[in-house]
C-alpha cells in the first residue's frame, strides 16, 4: 500500500503507485535486471549515494545514471563485463509514502534495508537508507523520473553490484 | 630499541624467498607482527602521508577528520592560512574530541571535561583549573603549554596536504623525486580544485594489495573487461610503467587506442567486440591535459593513489585497519573553474569507480579473493616475474616492475 503524509491522494492513484513499486520490487527481487530500466522515464535521473554526500550537497554518487539507456548500460556491465563473487542481495523495502504533489511530479519516499549473502557466508546487513523519488505520468503509465537512494552508512562493505 | 627488539625477534623466523624481488611471500599480508611493524616504520615513520585537499578546508577553522595509519587526526585551517594536523585525542583523558568528518570551528573543545584547544592545538583553558572556593583545581605547577594536542609535521603542494608523525628528512618534492613530481603536478597544477564528493569502502584484504593493484598494468589489460571492451585501457595502447628511484612510488600511463581486433585482443578471451553502450555519454572522454596520455594512475608511498582516468579524477586514501582489512576513501574532485558540462562528465565517468564502479568492482572483488587465497596458504609465495625480475621502467604494460620496485623499498624500510 501507499501512505500519504500531508497530501490527499485518491485511492485509485494510490493503487497505481503501489503497482509501480510492486512491479519494480518484483523485477529486482527476481534478479530480472533487464526489466529494471522499464520503470524509468527516458531522461530519468538515478543515483545511489551516501548521506555524507547527500546532506553536504556533494553531487558525486556511487551510481549516477542520467537516462534509461545508462541504466541499461549498468545492467550490461553487471551481466557481461564485471567480476564479482557470487552473491544475493535481499531487499526489504518499506511502505512508499507520498509526501508532495507538484507540477513536475509526485514526491515519494521509501526506506530500504539490504542484506547481502555471499556463498558459504552468513547473511549480513549490507546497506540501509531511504529513497527519494519523483514519479510522473509518461505515456499512460507511472514512471520514476528520479530515484535517489541515500545510504545511511558512509562506508560500503566491499562492492555494490546490484541496483537498489 | 627494546620495543623493537621484541618485534625483530618475532620476525627473525621470517625469511624472504631467495628469488628476492621476483617473489612476495604470503606472510607479509597476514602476519600481525609484520602489520605492527608497518604501522611503526611506514605509517608512523618518516613518510609523507596524504591527509586532505586544501579545497576541503578553505577558511580558518574549517577541518577535515582523517585516519593516518592507525591514528585519527584532524586537519584544520589556521588563521594565517597554513594547515595544522592534530591527533584526535584530548591531552587530558585521551578522548576523541572531534566526532564530525568535516565542519568549521573557532576552537576545539573536548566534550568530556571541556578542555579547550586553539586551532593550532595549544591548550587554551580548562574548567576549574584554579578550583572552586579554594578547593580542588590543578596543581600550582600545571603548565597548559605542556598539554597541547599532538601535532604532526605538515607539508603541501598545489592544494594537496601531507602530514607525518616523524618529520621526514626530505621535502615532499625530494620525497616524490623529479619524475613522480612531474606526474603529480600534471593533475595538481595549482588550478583550484572542487571536491565533488566522497566514496568509502571497507575491503577485506591487506592494504598492500591495493597498492599492488594500481602498480600492476598486467591485470588492467585482462581483468577489466569494461575498460578493454570500450578501448579505455588496453595492453595494445601505447603505455608506460615507471617508478621513482627508490621504487616506492609508481605510475601507469596509458594512451587511448582504437577499438579493434588485433593480435593482442585475440589473447583477451574476455574482449567483447559486439558490446556497445546504449548511452555513450557514460564514457565520452574529452582531452584536458597536455600530451597524449588518457590514463595516469599514480601511487604515492604509502597511502595515496592519484587517479586520472579520462576525466574521472580522485584521490584514493588507503587506511590500513589490520592485516586483513583496509578502508579505501575516495575523494572525487574536478577543477573549480570546470564548465557545467565538464562537471557532469566527471560525475558520469565516476560510475566506473568506487564501491559500485563498473571497473573498480573487479578490483575490490579481486583483492577479497586474493586475501582469501593468501590466508589459505601462508607458506606460498607470489610470483612476480612478468617483464623480468628487475625494477627498470618499461614502455609497456606487460610488466610487474612497479610491484618489484615497491617491495625493494618495503624490504629496506621493514628490515626484511
Amino acid at each position: 500500500m501507499i501512505g500519504a503524509v500531508g497530501v490527499s491522494a485518491p485511492a485509485e492513484l494510490r493503487l497505481r503507485l503501489a503497482d509501480l513499486y510492486a512491479g519494480y520490487d518484483a523485477a529486482l527481487d527476481e534478479g530480472a535486471y533487464e526489466r529494471w530500466p522499464e520503470f524509468f522515464t527516458e531522461t530519468c535521473l538515478y543515483r545511489i549515494t551516501s548521506r555524507e554526500n547527500h546532506e553536504a550537497g556533494l553531487p558525486v554518487a556511487m551510481v549516477y545514471c542520467e537516462s534509461r539507456a545508462m541504466l541499461a548500460d549498468r545492467v550490461t556491465a553487471l551481466r557481461d563485463t564485471t567480476l564479482y563473487a557470487p552473491r544475493l542481495l535481499r531487499r526489504v523495502m518499506g511502505m512508499p509514502v507520498l509526501v508532495a504533489v507538484a507540477a513536475d511530479g509526485m514526491r515519494l519516499q521509501q526506506s530500504f534495508a539490504l542484506f547481502e549473502t555471499l556463498l558459504n557466508e552468513p547473511s549480513r546487513v549490507f546497506l540501509c537508507g531511504r529513497c527519494y523519488d519523483r514519479v510522473v505520468e509518461a505515456g499512460g503509465a507511472l514512471k520514476f523520473a528520479e530515484r535517489v537512494c541515500v545510504s545511511d552508512a558512509t562506508l560500503v562493505p566491499v562492492s555494490l553490484v546490484f541496483p537498489i | 630499541m627494546a620495543a623493537d627488539g621484541g618485534a625483530a625477534g618475532r620476525l627473525a623466523g621470517r625469511q624472504w624467498p631467495a628469488e628476492r624481488a621476483a617473489r612476495v611471500p604470503n606472510w607479509v599480508y597476514t602476519d600481525p607482527d609484520i602489520f605492527a611493524r608497518e604501522l611503526e616504520r611506514i605509517f608512523e615513520g618518516p613518510s609523507w602521508l596524504y591527509t586532505c585537499l586544501d579545497a576541503e578546508i578553505p577558511e580558518p577553522g574549517a577541518f577535515k577528520r582523517s585516519r593516518l595509519g592507525a591514528r585519527e587526526v584532524v586537519a584544520v585551517r589556521q588563521k594565517d592560512g597554513s594547515v595544522a594536523v592534530l591527533v584526535n585525542r584530548c591531552a587530558h583523558r585521551s578522548m576523541q574530541f572531534c566526532s564530525a568528518n568535516r565542519g568549521t570551528v573557532k576552537e576545539f573543545t573536548c566534550p568530556y571535561h571541556q578542555w579547550t584547544y586553539d586551532l593550532d592545538g595549544r591548550l587554551l583553558g580548562l574548567p576549574f583549573r584554579r578550583g572552586y572556593k579554594g578547593q580542588g583545581g590543578m596543581p600550582e605547577d600545571f603548565r597548559p603549554e605542556a598539554h597541547g594536542l599532538e601535532r604532526l609535521a605538515v607539508t603541501s603542494r598545489n592544494g594537496v596536504v601531507f602530514a607525518s608523525f616523524a618529520q621526514p628528512n626530505e621535502t615532499l618534492e625530494t620525497y616524490l623525486g623529479p619524475k613522480m613530481l612531474g606526474y603529480f603536478d600534471r593533475v595538481f597544477s595549482g588550478r583550484p580544485l572542487e571536491v565533488l564528493g566522497y566514496q568509502r569502502q571497507r575491503i577485506p584484504s591487506n592494504w598492500k594489495l591495493m597498492m599492488e593493484n594500481i602498480k600492476d598494468p598486467y591485470h588492467a589489460s585482462l581483468l577489466h573487461v569494461f575498460l578493454i571492451t570500450f578501448g579505455l585501457f588496453r595492453l595494445d595502447n601505447p603505455s608506460a610503467t615507471e617508478t621513482d628511484e627508490t621504487g616506492r612510488h609508481g605510475v601507469l600511463v596509458s594512451r587511448r587506442g582504437e577499438r579493434t581486433v588485433n593480435e593482442a585482443t585475440a589473447q583477451l578471451r574476455q574482449f567483447r567486440q559486439t558490446l556497445t553502450l546504449a548511452d555513450p555519454r557514460l564514457i565520452d572522454p574529452v582531452r584536458e591535459f597536455p600530451g597524449d596520455a588518457t590514463v595516469v594512475m599514480q601511487t604515492v608511498w604509502p597511502n595515496l593513489i592519484v587517479q586520472q582516468q579520462s576525466n574521472a579524477m580522485a584521490v584514493r586514501q588507503i587506511v590500513p585497519l589490520d592485516p586483513g582489512n583496509f578502508d579505501l576513501v575516495w575523494t572525487v574532485f574536478g577543477y573549480a573553474d570546470d564548465p557545467p558540462e565538464m562537471r557532469r562528465r566527471r560525475l558520469r565517468q565516476a560510475n566506473l569507480f568506487g564501491p559500485a564502479g563498473l571497473v573498480s568492482i573487479d578490483d575490490s572483488e579481486a583483492m577479497l579473493l586474493s586475501q582469501s587465497g593468501i590466508a589459505a596458504g601462508e607458506e606460498a609465495d607470489n610470483v612476480v616475474e612478468m617483464g623480468g625480475r628487475g625494477t627498470e621502467d618499461a614502455p609497456h604494460m606487460l610488466t610487474e616492475n612497479a610491484i618489484r620496485g615497491f617491495y625493494r623499498h618495503y624490504r629496506a624500510v621493514m628490515g626484511l
